[in-house]
C-alpha cells in the first residue's frame, strides 16, 4: 500500500497515512471511535516531498499495516509551524472535506481571480484564524501580511479564504445578509463602515474564527502563499457544484 | 325515487373504487427503476404494511370488544337482540371499509413513490401522473367505499341510527389511524432530524441515517392512511348526522327525501371528483401546485353546478342549494387562508422568519401569535358558514340546523378531489427521499423538489379543510345527539346558570388539550427512545458514518411502531370512555356541554397547532432559501427550534383533535338512547 502525505489546515499538521485522499477525507471528518470528527482542509503533497523540519522518513516508516492488514489511517509528523516548512511546489490537489466526509478536490490555477471592487471579508485558515476586514484584493492582502507587511504583524506563510460579503461589499449599512450566516452580523457591518471612514486596509473582526465556516461562502478560492509565491485554488460555482458534485453540495450546506 | 337514488349512489362509490382500483394497477405498471431505488422502496414498503398490519391487529381487537358492548347495550336498551346485533355490524363494518380504503391508498403510495422518481428522469410531467395518479387511489377508493358502505347499511336497515353504527366504526379506525401515524411520523422525524442532521451533520435523506426508513415510512402512515381516515371519518359522519336531521324533520311528508339528500350529495360529489381528477394536468409553465389548486377549483365549480340542476330539476328546498353553496366556498376559502398563514412567502412567515435572528424564544412567540391569529378567518368562515345556512335554510322553511349539517356535507363531498391532492403529497417527499438515497441524478431531484413544494401546499390547504369541515360536522352530530336526546323525551336546555352544564362545560375543554399533551408527550418519549438507538448505532458502528456499513435501520422502524401503537390506550379510552362516564354519571345535559366545551377547544387548538406549526416549518424553509443569513446562522438555528416544537404541533396532536372530537359526538350520539335511560343525575 502507498503512502500518502497530507498537509491539514484544519489543524494544521503534516500526515502521513495509507488511506487515499477521499477515504482519507471520510476519516479525518467523521473520525473513528475516538470521535474526533469534524470540517476539514488538507493538501495531498508530492509524495516526494522531504524537508530538514520534519523527519518525514521517520513517519513513513511507522505507517505500516496493522496486524489484521488494514491499513494505517494516519501518522502525525508534526503539528507545529507546519505550512511555513512546506514548499508551495509540493502543494497537489487540494481537499475540502463536510462534516459528514464527503471531499470536493481542487486543483491550483496559475490564473488569480478578477479584482471585485467593494470590501472583501478574508478567514485566515493557518497558521492563525482570525476573521478579517480590507479594503484589499486577495493578492494585495497577501503581500500585506506576508511578503510586504506594513505593520509589525506578519507571517512567515498563510493560507486564507476570501468569504462573501454579497450586498454589503458595497452597501455595509443597508446591504440585505441574504444567503451570508454569519454571526454578530452588526459587528460585521460596523468592521465594514470603519473601513470606509478610517484610514485602514484592513480591520479585524473576530481575533479567533472557528475556521469551519460554511464552504457555500467561499467567494472566489482558497490562497496559500508564503514568502517565494501565491498559489490560488478556485472555487467552482454554485451552479457547477449542484450540477457536477451534488452530494458534497448537499452535504456542505448542512 | 330515494331508493333510485340509493342505488346510483351505491353504482356511483363502485364506479369510484373501479377507477381506483384501475389506476392502482396502472401505477403498478410503470417502471419500477434501478435495483438501487427498488431496494430503498422496498424497505419503506415493508416499514409501512407492517405497522399498518399492526394498527389492524389493535383495531381488531378494540373493534371486537366495542361490537360485543354495542350488541349487548342495544340489544338490551332497545328490547330488540337483532337491532344490538344490527349495530354491532354495521361498527365493524365502518371499521373495515375504512381500513380497506387506508389500505388501498398506503400501498399504492408506498408502490408509487418509487416509479414516480423513476419517472422524473423522463420528466416533470411523468412523475406528475404517476404521484397523483397513485394519490387518487385514495382519494377515490375512500369516497367510493365510504358511499358504497352507507348506501348498503341504510339500504338494508332503512335506518340512519344503524347508519350511525358505521360512522362510528370508520372513527374508532380514523382515531387510531390519525393519532397512531402522527404519532409514529412525528418520532421518527424528529429522531432522524436531531441526531442525523444537528448532531452528526448529515444531509435529509442520507441512507446513512439509521431513521431515515422509518422518517419515509412515517410520511406514508400519517399522512397516507391517518389523513385518508380521518376525511373518511368526518364524510362519514357530516353525512350520517344529515340523515339522522332529515329523518327527524318536523315535516314528516320530506324526511326520507331528505334523509337520502346528503347520500345524493356524496354521489354528485363523486362525478365531480371524477371528472375533475381527470382535468388536473401540469401546463407548460411546469407548476404542479397550480395543477392541483385549479383542479380543486373545478371540482367544486363542477359540484356547485351539478347541486343547483339538482335542487331546481328535483324540487329540493332552495335553503339545501345555499347551505351546499355555503359549506363548498367556506371549505375552499379556509383551506386557503390556511395556505395564508404557512405559505413560504407570505407576511406571518416571512415576518417570523426576520425576527428569528433573535432567538428560538422570538421565533417561538412569533409562530405561536401568528397561529392564534389563523384561527380568525377560519373561525369567521365556519361561524359565517353556520348562520348562512342555518337562517337560510330556516327561511325556505327546512329545520334551520338540517341546514348546518348540510354545509359540512357540501364542504366534503369533494373529498375524492381533495384526498387526492393531499395523498399526492407524501408521495412525491418519498419519491425525493427514494431519489437521493437511490443516487439518481440531479436534474431528477430537482424535479422531486418543484413536486414536493406542490405537496406541502396541498397538505396545508387539505389541514385547514379538514378542520373546518371537522367543526361544522360535529356541530350536525351535536344536533343529531340532541335529536336522539328528543326522541327519548329529554328536551336539551344548556343553561350557564346550571351547575352540571358549567362542570361538563370545563370537562369538555379540558379534554382537547389534554389529548394533544397525551400524543404530543407520546412523540417526545418515543423519539427520545429512537434518538437513543440512532446515537447507539452511530457509536457502535462507525463505518455507518463513514458510508461502509449499512445501518439497523428495522430496529428504528420497529420501535416507532410500537411506540406509536402502545401510546394510542389512552387518547383512545380519553375519547371513547369519557364521553360516557360524563353522561351515564352527570347526565344527558352535561354530555351536551361537555361536547360544546370539546368542539370549541377541539376547533381552536386545532387551528392552532396546525397553522403555527406549518408557519414554522416554512419559516425555517424560508431561511433556507438563503434569506437572513441562510443555513447555519443564527436565525436558521432558532427556525429549527420552532420547527421541531411545532412538528407534533401540526402532524400529531392538531389533525388528530378533528377525529378526537368526531369520536366523541358519535358515541354520544350513538349512546344517547341508552344514557337518556341511565344516568345518576
Amino acid at each position: 500500500m502507498d503512502v500518502h502525505l497530507y498537509l491539514s489546515m484544519m489543524p494544521e499538521a503534516l500526515i502521513a497515512s495509507m488511506l487515499p485522499p477521499e477515504e482519507f477525507g471520510v476519516y479525518y471528518a467523521v473520525g473513528s471511535a475516538k470521535k474526533s470528527r469534524g470540517q476539514a482542509m488538507f493538501f495531498e503533497l508530492n509524495p516526494g516531498f522531504r524537508h530538514e523540519y520534519f523527519d518525514v522518513e521517520e513517519g513513513i516508516r511507522r505507517c505500516v499495516p496493522h496486524e489484521d492488514g488494514s491499513p494505517k489511517r494516519s501518522i502525525y509528523i508534526s503539528v507545529y509551524r507546519v505550512l511555513e516548512h512546506v514548499s508551495l511546489e509540493a502543494l497537489q490537489t487540494l481537499y475540502l472535506v463536510t462534516q459528514d466526509g464527503r471531499s470536493l478536490a481542487l486543483q491550483s490555477s496559475s490564473e488569480m481571480p478578477q479584482e471585485t471592487s467593494g470590501l472583501h471579508l478574508y478567514q485566515e485558515i493557518a497558521p492563525v484564524h482570525p476573521l478579517v476586514v480590507s479594503t484589499l484584493g486577495p493578492r494585495q492582502f497577501y503581500e500585506l501580511i506576508v511578503k510586504n507587511p506594513t505593520s509589525l504583524l506578519s507571517l512567515p506563510a498563510v493560507c486564507f479564504v476570501e468569504l462573501r460579503l454579497d450586498q454589503l461589499a458595497q452597501d455595509p449599512e443597508r446591504g440585505a445578509v441574504g444567503d451570508l450566516p454569519y454571526s454578530n452580523i452588526t459587528h460585521l457591518r460596523q468592521c465594514l463602515v470603519d473601513l470606509r471612514t478610517k484610514i485602514v486596509h484592513t480591520k479585524m473582526v473576530n481575533r479567533v474564527e472557528p475556521a469551519s465556516f460554511p464552504y457555500r461562502t467561499i467567494k472566489s478560492g482558497i490562497f496559500v502563499g508564503n514568502q517565494k509565491r501565491l498559489t490560488y485554488f478556485p472555487m467552482p460555482s454554485q451552479n457547477e457544484l449542484r450540477t457536477h458534485h451534488y452530494r458534497w453540495w448537499r452535504s456542505a450546506n448542512m | 325515487m330515494e331508493t333510485i337514488w340509493l342505488v346510483v349512489g351505491l353504482i356511483s362509490g363502485l364506479m369510484s373504487v373501479g377507477v381506483a382500483i384501475w389506476l392502482y394497477v396502472w401505477v403498478n405498471r410503470q417502471d419500477e427503476g434501478s435495483e438501487e431505488a427498488r431496494k430503498v422502496a422496498a424497505w419503506i414498503r415493508q416499514g409501512a404494511i407492517s405497522y399498518l398490519k399492526k394498527l389492524y391487529v389493535a383495531l381488531i381487537m378494540i373493534a371486537v370488544v366495542l361490537a360485543l358492548i354495542i350488541a349487548i347495550v342495544f340489544g338490551i336498551s332497545k328490547g330488540d337482540s337483532v337491532y344490538g346485533l344490527k349495530m354491532a355490524a354495521a361498527f365493524v363494518t365502518g371499521a373495515v371499509f375504512s381500513a380497506i380504503a387506508g389500505y388501498m391508498g398506503m400501498t399504492v403510495a408506498v408502490s408509487a413513490n418509487v416509479r414516480s422518481a423513476t419517472a422524473a428522469e423522463r420528466g416533470l410531467n411523468p412523475a406528475f401522473d404517476v404521484a397523483f395518479r397513485a394519490g387518487s387511489v385514495m382519494g377515490l377508493a375512500m369516497v367510493g367505499i365510504a358511499v358504497v358502505g352507507m348506501s348498503i347499511v341504510y339500504l338494508l336497515t332503512r335506518e340512519p341510527e344503524i347508519v350511525l353504527g358505521f360512522s362510528f366504526g370508520a372513527s374508532t379506525l380514523a382515531l387510531l389511524a390519525k393519532a397512531g401515524g402522527g404519532i409514529y411520523t412525528k418520532t421518527a422525524d424528529i429522531a432522524a432530524d436531531l441526531v442525523g442532521k444537528i448532531e452528526v451533520g448529515i444531509p435529509e435523506d442520507d441512507p446513512r441515517n439509521p431513521a431515515v426508513i422509518a422518517d419515509n415510512v412515517g410520511d406514508n402512515v400519517g399522512d397516507v392512511a391517518g389523513m385518508g381516515a380521518d376525511i373518511f371519518d368526518s364524510y362519514v359522519a357530516s353525512a350520517v348526522a344529515v340523515m339522522l336531521l332529515g329523518v327527524s324533520l318536523s315535516n314528516e311528508a320530506l324526511q326520507i327525501k331528505y334523509t337520502v339528500f346528503p347520500l345524493i350529495l356524496c354521489t354528485l360529489g363523486i362525478f365531480a371528483s371524477l371528472i375533475g381528477l381527470q382535468l388536473v394536468r401540469v401546463g407548460e409553465d411546469g407548476k404542479p401546485g397550480r395543477a392541483l389548486n385549479s383542479g380543486t377549483i373545478i371540482t367544486c365549480a363542477l359540484f356547485a353546478v351539478m347541486v343547483v340542476v339538482l335542487v331546481l330539476l328535483g324540487d329540493y328546498n332552495l335553503g339545501v342549494l345555499w347551505a351546499t353553496l355555503a359549506g363548498l366556498v367556506t371549505g375552499v376559502v379556509v383551506g386557503f387562508t390556511s395556505d395564508y398563514f404557512t405559505g413560504d412567502d407570505r407576511p406571518p412567515v416571512v415576518e417570523t422568519a426576520r425576527v428569528s435572528s433573535s432567538g428560538a424564544a422570538i421565533t417561538i412567540i412569533t409562530g405561536f401569535s401568528y397561529g392564534l391569529v389563523s384561527i380568525v378567518p377560519s373561525v369567521i368562515g365556519i361561524v359565517a358558514a353556520t348562520l348562512i345556512s342555518y337562517y337560510l335554510t330556516d327561511a325556505s322553511g327546512l329545520d334551520g340546523v338540517y341546514g348546518v349539517g348540510i354545509s359540512a356535507v357540501g364542504m366534503l363531498a369533494v373529498s375524492g378531489m381533495i384526498v387526492s391532492s393531499d395523498a399526492y403529497g407524501p408521495i412525491v417527499d418519498n419519491a425525493r427521499g427514494i431519489a437521493e438515497m437511490a443516487g439518481m441524478s440531479q436534474e431528477v431531484i430537482d424535479i422531486a423538489d418543484v413536486l414536493d413544494a406542490a405537496g406541502n401546499t396541498a397538505k396545508a390547504i387539505t389541514k385547514g379543510f379538514a378542520i373546518s369541515a371537522a367543526a361544522l360536522t360535529v356541530l350536525a352530530l351535536f344536533a343529531a345527539f340532541a335529536g336522539e336526546m328528543r326522541a327519548e323525551g329529554i328536551n336539551l336546555r344548556l343553561s350557564l346558570l346550571d351547575p352540571l352544564v358549567i362542570a361538563g362545560v370545563f370537562l369538555g375543554a379540558m379534554t382537547p388539550p389534554l389529548f394533544s399533551a397525551m400524543t404530543m408527550l407520546s412523540v417526545t418519549r418515543n423519539a427520545f427512545d429512537m434518538i437513543e438507538e440512532v446515537r447507539g448505532q452511530f457509536a457502535r458502528n462507525p463505518g455507518i458514518l463513514a458510508g461502509t456499513s449499512e445501518p439497523d435501520y428495522e430496529t428504528c422502524v420497529a420501535l416507532a411502531a410500537q411506540g406509536a401503537l402502545a401510546s394510542l390506550i389512552g387518547p383512545a379510552f380519553l375519547a371513547v370512555v369519557l364521553p360516557l362516564v360524563i353522561g351515564f354519571v352527570m347526565g344527558p345535559e352535561a354530555l351536551g356541554a361537555f361536547l360544546g366545551g370539546a368542539i370549541f377547544t377541539g376547533i381552536i387548538f386545532a387551528l392552532l397547532m396546525a397553522n403555527a406549526g406549518g408557519l414554522w416549518d416554512n419559516a425555517k424553509k424560508y431561511i433556507e432559501s438563503g434569506m437572513f443569513g441562510g443555513k447555519g446562522s443564527d436565525a436558521h438555528k432558532a427556525s429549527v427550534v420552532g420547527d421541531t416544537v411545532g412538528d407534533p404541533f401540526k402532524d400529531t396532536a392538531g389533525p388528530s383533535l378533528n377525529t378526537l372530537i368526531t369520536v366523541m359526538s358519535l358515541v354520544s350520539s350513538l349512546f344517547a338512547p341508552v344514557i337518556a335511560a341511565f344516568h345518576l343525575f
